[in-house]
């Protein structure tokens, strides 16, 4: 089969179990993925490697999602934030959305949900990268 | 206080018991799978249901002024108990110390170690025979190393052997024998020996010995430990405490300190909790892998058998016959090897065991006839279908030919699994996708099978084990197949309905309302469901189910049994009957129960505040005059009643009240209120039900408290007909914007399956008049709003006559059938029926 090159996602959360139920769905979507659960970490990753999405939580041990994003989207602006939170406020989420992100999900969510959200990211990313 | 300060709080106390509600509904709604939810969310919902059911006795405590103090009891243990499992301390039901197998739930592997946990289930859940006995758990483990002061000296030691001050042998030997030397506290001693005497107790042959088992902690999950720890077989019960400090000395085998060591484990995060079996006295034992680990695509399972007991097959101490079989029912032959075996371990008369000689005409001989095999085989596909692994499973068939399980626990195939499926999405490109993102999942899982649709009862017998259930509707009558069931999938329901919840405990994978089921479906066709990603697949898709062996399931996570195990002091209820004597804060066991309790107080407060308060005319509680024998009890709050209609009875016609009068016209309406007979079989109860509305009351059993609470433009209504509840909030102005009514059913007592099709009903009905509806289980939720008021009066009209319609429907829901022509039935009276105007 001719491989294409996936589109590679980055996912962040300091709860496992959200690594745990994404990842694999989302390979499952032909996605690669790289999972992290501690922000530092994830930091450190996309200082090496370009990403064409990033999923992360906001409120996280060490570094912040709101830094983490910020981080991301200074680093490399074509890449597409999408910010899955707990605590979803207007304030929290106006402020994301400042930062350029795609989208905002407010945990929890339904995995149909999210993978909408995904391709639709997808979908802007690979309309930019063929521009 | 004031009427309208009173009737304010108990607007609040509707609020907020609607509130709850949902969001137990919604709580449930999570372990179906379809949504990814974290620790953070458990915790906040816990606290968010705390809170609101605090509120809910407060307020109840302000229009009862300290009358129901005592629920605040109630409330702060059933917190408590939250609050423990959410800081990771287990509620253990009867002592700390031992178990009987009956009680252990997948949740305990913690307390009773992965063996006995996984052992549980498979006697539990799956109904297999396990032999009887009862689990010695880690709490005991603990209790003996305290009181003997052992955890400094195994620390020295342990650091010793570290540091190389001594080998793994002398440090394991030395800690063994302060074990061995130690005493079992006397706590401990008497749980012990009263599990063995209630164990003899219910034994069917008193003769029997016992088997201690290791079961640690962390055994048997992904590291096996195989052959790590020991077992004692045959043993009196009177050497039960020798056998049993034996058997916890053993953690600290050199090789297994050198294994823990080797995999990371924290010494501290060991503990050793034991099975105490009888013995069974098994002809033939042997073990089955249910995929040859080797090679998964073979498809094939492996069994490997020898006469007398298991142990030396396990440890590889004797010669077996080995059979491989076809994974597919009825699992032919594929080949066979038929070996000499000299040796068998055999049970000794008063203790022990003994390795002795088996009978010559047998050393050659297969000692698995055929029927044996598929029997195995088809037990160990349904334990690998529960855990959702391929499994490594130890069985024996006694002289009876009973099959016994003895031990089950996954089968590692990760590696093989990642060399065979190195890229799942490119593979799922090439199967054809039937349907996807219909519905919600209401089980997790994978499965594949062929398709069986059962659209009436009748067919239910002719299930076939390991098919797919196809079916139009979610009803608990599937009960008796969902075990035989590879998947389910309906065409209507909701995940949180008792069908998936039944169909969760037993891991059938199960997606519920994708509304096209058995239009896309036939019988026979085999198809692969995933109920993860919510996609249904035609063929079967192997690489599919062989990904989801080296996934974790989702029941298997620490969230997934958290939320559960907190839910269960949460949803369930347990107060139905508000005569019942029980009917008390102290009975009061899940926050449901607090709720209910609440409810059904406060409107019983509201109604006996104002019905003695006859001075104040103008709030004053009346009783309708109706046609219908429905004991409502009306209170005025402003221009909802003809103010010269003051004396005792109202009639309709003295409702102002523009959203009561319409609701009662709908109830009044010609064959609205169904009073047709109900058929024989059921007339006994139907003679409880209308008691309700009999004037003669013999028993307050079933009384309802009916209440309306209304104005010129606002009605509020609580009624309780027979054992369901029923509440409409309606307000209709001139202006649209402000318009709404709320509806909300839930209940009864006929059995789950006939108030399911009666939900079934109402959503129905009401969704194709415009409601929003939301059906949860059997509480149905259905809202409209912002309609002008002529419309608006149509809708409070249409209510009405579905309350008189559906209200003793339930006992008629014997089929599915009913649904559909009731439905009809519904729609030819209401097409009769005249709606009315406004005014």
């Amino acid at each position: 089969m001719a491989e294409k090159q996936k589109t590679k996602i980055l996912l962040l959360d300091d709860e496992p179990i959200v690594l745990k139920r994404l990842k694999p769905a989302l390979e499952k979507a032909g996605y690669e993925v790289e999972a992290f659960s501690r922000s530092l970490e994830a930091s450190d990753r996309i200082m090496e490697t370009e990403f064409d999405i990033v999923i992360t939580d906001l409120k996280m041990e060490g570094l912040d999602g709101m830094q983490f994003l910020t981080q991301v989207k200074t680093r490399s602006p074509a890449t597409e934030v999408i910010v899955i939170t707990g605590f979803a406020t207007m304030e929290t989420a106006k402020e994301s959305f400042k930062k350029g992100v795609f989208d905002f999900l407010a945990k929890p969510f339904k995995l149909g949900e999210i993978q909408e959200v995904v391709a639709k990211a997808e979908n802007k990313v690979l309309a930019n990268r063929s521009r | 206080m004031q009427f309208n300060v009173l009737f304010t709080v108990f607007q609040k106390i509707l609020g907020y018991n609607n509130y709850a509600l949902e969001l137990m509904a919604e709580m449930g709604t999570k372990l179906g799978g379809s949504y990814v939810f974290d620790r953070q969310y458990i915790h906040s919902t816990c606290h968010d249901m705390a809170e609101i059911v605090y509120k809910l006795i407060y307020n109840l405590n302000t229009l009862a002024p300290k009358k129901y103090t005592r629920l605040f009891n109630a409330f702060d243990k059933i917190n408590k108990e939250i609050e423990e499992e959410l800081a990771g301390r287990l509620v253990i039901p009867q002592t700390d110390y031992t178990m009987p197998f009956s009680l252990i739930t997948g949740d305990f592997t913690d307390v009773v170690g992965a063996k006995n946990a996984n052992l549980a289930e498979v006697k539990n859940v799956l109904e297999l025979t396990t032999p009887e006995g009862f689990a010695i758990t880690t709490r005991a483990f603990q209790a003996f190393m305290d009181y003997n002061r052992l955890d400094e000296e195994v620390f020295n030691m342990i650091a010793a052997w570290r540091k190389g001050g001594l080998s793994k042998d002398e440090a394991g030997e030395k800690i063994q024998d302060l074990i061995l030397k130690g005493t079992v506290p006397p706590e401990l001693q008497s749980s012990i020996s009263s599990a063995t005497d209630r164990l003899y107790q219910n034994a069917k042959n008193g003769q029997a010995l016992l088997a201690l088992r290791s079961s640690a902690r962390s055994e048997d999950s992904e590291h096996s430990f195989a052959g790590q720890y020991l077992s004692l077989l045959n043993q009196p019960r009177e050497n039960i405490l020798d056998a049993y400090k034996s058997v916890i000395a053993s953690t600290f085998s050199g090789s297994a300190m050198e294994y823990r060591f080797q995999k990371g484990f924290a010494e501290h995060e060991e503990a050793m909790a034991v099975a105490c079996q009888f013995m069974v006295d098994a002809a033939v034992s042997g073990v089955l892998y249910t995929l040859d680990p080797r090679a998964p695509d073979l498809e094939v399972m492996m069994i490997s058998a020898a006469w007398g007991l298991g142990a030396p097959v396990m440890a590889g101490k004797v010669k077996t016959d080995l059979f491989t079989v076809d994974r597919e029912a009825p699992h032919s032959l594929v080949s066979l090897d038929i070996v000499r075996k000299e040796k068998k371990l055999a049970i000794l008369n008063g203790g022990g065991t003994d390795l002795s000689p088996v009978r010559e005409d047998l050393q050659t001989k297969s000692c698995l006839p055929d029927e044996q095999i598929r029997r195995i085989a088809a037990a160990g596909l349904r334990i690998e279908r529960h855990f959702k692994k391929p499994q490594d499973i130890e069985w024996a068939l006694d002289r009876q030919d009973r099959l016994y399980i003895l031990q089950a626990r996954p089968l590692n195939i990760k590696a093989q699994v990642a060399q065979m499926v190195c890229d799942i999405s490119a593979v799922l490109k090439t199967y054809p996708v039937i349907f996807e993102n219909k519905g919600m999942i209401a089980a997790e899982g994978i499965a594949a099978g062929k398709v069986f649709v059962v659209k009436s009862e009748e067919e239910l017998n002719d299930f076939p084990q390991g098919a797919i259930l196809v079916t139009p509707y979610t009803s608990p009558r599937l009960a008796k197949v969902i075990k035989k069931a590879n998947a389910i999938i309906t065409d209507v329901g909701s995940p949180t309905g008792h069908m998936a919840t039944i169909a969760r405990e037993f891991r059938v994978p199960t997606i519920v309302n994708t509304e096209i089921a058995t239009q896309l479906l036939h019988t026979g066709q085999e198809i692969t469901v995933d109920a993860r990603q919510n996609v249904v697949y035609a063929g079967t898709v192997k690489e599919l189910c062989y990904y989801e062996f080296s996934e974790e399931a989702f029941e298997e996570t620490y969230e997934y049994r958290l939320l559960r195990r907190v839910l269960k002091k949460i949803a369930p209820l347990n107060l139905l009957d508000p005569s019942d004597y029980n009917f008390v804060p102290e009975a009061c066991k899940t926050f449901h129960d607090i709720t209910r309790f609440v409810h059904e107080k406060a409107v019983e407060a509201l109604i006996s505040l104002e019905y003695d308060n006859l001075r104040n005319t103008r709030t004053a509680s009346k009783k309708l005059k109706f046609d219908i024998p429905l004991d409502l009890v009306l209170i005025d709050i402003g221009g909802g009643i003809e103010p010269s209609a003051t004396a005792g009875l109202v009639e309709p016609a003295d409702v102002l009240s523009v959203p009561m009068s319409a609701f009662l016209k709908g109830l009044s309406a010609p064959g609205a209120w169904n009073t047709d007979p109900v058929s024989v079989d059921f007339g006994s109860f139907m003679s409880s039900l209308t008691k309700t509305f009999s004037f003669s009351v013999a028993s307050p059993r079933f009384v309802g408290q009916n209440l309306a609470v209304l104005s010129k433009e606002y009605v509020n209504i609580n009624l309780r007909l027979g054992y369901h509840f029923n509440m409409i909030v309606a307000y209709i102005s001139e202006n649209p914007n402000d318009n709404y009514a709320y509806f909300r059913f839930l209940g009864g007592v006929t059995d789950i399956a006939r108030r399911s099709r009666r939900a079934q009903l109402l959503s129905e009905i009401l969704s194709k008049n415009d409601f929003r509806i939301d059906v949860r289980g059997d509480l149905v939720v259905a809202r409209i709003k912002k309609l002008g008021p002529e419309r608006m009066v149509q809708k409070i009209f249409l209510l009405g006559m579905l309350v008189g319609f559906t209200r003793q429907l339930d006992v008629k829901m014997t089929t599915d059938q009913k649904i559909k022509t009731s439905i009809e039935t519904f729609n030819k009276l209401k097409n009769g029926s005249t709606e009315p105007n406004r005014g």
